[in-house]
This record gives C-alpha cells, sequence and structure tokens, in this order.
C-alpha cells in the first residue's frame, strides 16, 4: 500500500497558498503592474493611461544612462537608470515628465 | 565657425564620395573612426566643463561625456568580442587634427562667447557625425554587428543634437 509522503518543500507551498487564500481581499480591483521601456532614446509608450495606485516600472534598454523626472521637478524623479536598471513608482495623478539627461525625451502619465 | 563648417563639409564630403566609390574602411578602421568621433566629443565636453559656468552648458557637457563613454565602452566590448583591434586611418587622423584646432578656438574664448562657440559647435559636429555614420560607417561595416551597434547610436546622436539647438537658441535669446 501507498503512503502520501509530504516533503518539507510541499509543506510549505501548501502553507503559502492558505495565507495567500486568507490575506487576499476578495472584492477591489487589483492595481496593474505597467511597463514602460526606455529605449532608442524614447520612451515606450510615450503616453501610459493606468488607474490610480497602479504600479509605472521604468526599464531602461538602452546604451546610455537615462532618468524619469516630473516636468516641473518637484513632484517625483527617479534615481539615474543606467543600462539595464529600472525603477518603480505609484502612479498617484497624472504628470508630463521627461529625461533630465535629455530633455528632449518625453512622456505622459494619465491617471484615471 | 570656419573649423566647424570645413570639418562638417569633410566629414559629409567623405560620406558622399563613399555613395560612389567602393569601400575604404575595413572593420577595424571603422570601429577607429567610431571610437575617435566619440572621444573627440567627449573631450570637447571636458574642455567646456572647464571653461563653461552656464549650468545648462555644463549639464550638456556632462552628459555628453557620459553617453560617448557609454558608446566608447559599447564598441570597445564589440571588438574585443569580434576579435578586431581598431586601426588607425586617414579619416581618423583628420578628425583628431580637426578638433585640436577647434580645442585651440574655443580655448581663446571665454564666458558668453565659449558657450555660444562649444554649443555651435556641437550642433555643427553631431549634424557631421551623424551624416558620418549613416553615410559612411555603416555602408562601410561588414560585419553586422558593428553595423547594428552604429545604427543603435543614431538615435542618441540626433537627440543631442535637438538639444544642442535648443540650448543655441536659448543662448542665441540672451
Amino acid at each position: 500500500m501507498k503512503t502520501l509522503k509530504l516533503l518539507p518543500v510541499d509543506l510549505s507551498l501548501f502553507g503559502l497558498l492558505l495565507l495567500c487564500t486568507t490575506f487576499t481581499p476578495v472584492a477591489g480591483v487589483q492595481p496593474t503592474v505597467h511597463t514602460i521601456r526606455i529605449s532608442q532614446m524614447q520612451f515606450n509608450p510615450a503616453t501610459l493611461t493606468v488607474h490610480k495606485g497602479d504600479t509605472i516600472v521604468f526599464v531602461n534598454k538602452d546604451i546610455v544612462t537615462h532618468d524619469a523626472t516630473e516636468i516641473s521637478g518637484k513632484a517625483w524623479k527617479s534615481p539615474a537608470l543606467a543600462s539595464g536598471d529600472s525603477w518603480r513608482m505609484a502612479a498617484t495623478k497624472s504628470a508630463a515628465f521627461y529625461c533630465s539627461f535629455h530633455p528632449v525625451m518625453k512622456g505622459k502619465i494619465v491617471v484615471k | 565657425m570656419v573649423l566647424f563648417i570645413a570639418f562638417a563639409l569633410q566629414l559629409q564630403t567623405a560620406a558622399a564620395q563613399n555613395k560612389q566609390n567602393n569601400p575604404k574602411l575595413s572593420d577595424a578602421e571603422v570601429a577607429s573612426v567610431a571610437v575617435i568621433a566619440n572621444q573627440i566629443d567627449i573631450d570637447q565636453a571636458m574642455l567646456a566643463k572647464e571653461r563653461s559656468k552656464n549650468q545648462d552648458v555644463l549639464q550638456f557637457a556632462e552628459t555628453m561625456i557620459n553617453d560617448h563613454k557609454a558608446v566608447i565602452k559599447q564598441a570597445s566590448d564589440l571588438v574585443q568580442k569580434l576579435g578586431v583591434t581598431p586601426k588607425e586611418n586617414a579619416v581618423g587622423k583628420q578628425l583628431q587634427a580637426d578638433a585640436a584646432k577647434t580645442a585651440n578656438m574655443l580655448r581663446t574664448k571665454s564666458g558668453s562667447a565659449f558657450d555660444k562657440a562649444y554649443v555651435n559647435n556641437e550642433v555643427a559636429y553631431h549634424k557631421a557625425v551623424i551624416s558620418a555614420v549613416e553615410g559612411l560607417l555603416i555602408p562601410e561595416s561588414e560585419n553586422e554587428e558593428l553595423r547594428n551597434l552604429l545604427q543603435s547610436i543614431v538615435p542618441a546622436l540626433n537627440a543631442h543634437l535637438e538639444h544642442a539647438q535648443m540650448l543655441q537658441k536659448q543662448l542665441n535669446q540672451k
């Protein structure tokens, strides 16, 4: 007769599943993660529409260093993102932004 | 200004001649010219950092140093991977000779006259380099990865040109 053996890894997975089930909100919309890819000296997409609370990840796939700076320079600014670096922020309100190293690079976030 | 125009015309002439003639640069020579062209802009930017007090000009110069260093690193990594040793050639030597003349001219200027001369040179230089990369270096490259690298730096060169033109407009309004 075969016996069911639960290995430690199985138990930890079971525990994780239980935790997720317990603490995941039943109602409400989950925040979405959006990516703005920086390549060829452009933010792509240049205009991104999101919901309040969504996460926006800037990923630098270019050869050179960039950043993402809110247009007034006062609301928010990413650190310098070297090639391969990324930075995430929570979307709270609509904003225009640019790269402070290359001011001709511009983008826009629209929070619905 | 005469120097900028002479330099720009020289690069553009080389690019135009290339369209009619057979390729004259090997990949090793193309790599050498690419590194020299980037190093020249780094050197001019270092001069700007020494002589300018204008924050916008200083920030532009800093960006030129960082971006062109990044391009040189990409080129160096690629030639190492390909086992190519950049080879000196007449085009590269001429670029260096012209850049030395431009640097001498810039050293005679200070204050806003320096800022205008530096930024004017950056506009002319980037126009000339874009023309040379598209009309001479890319067509001359036989290796696909080298050609792809050169193509990938054109958007950065265009962004630098637009940035320099923006500064040029600002400085001319003062």
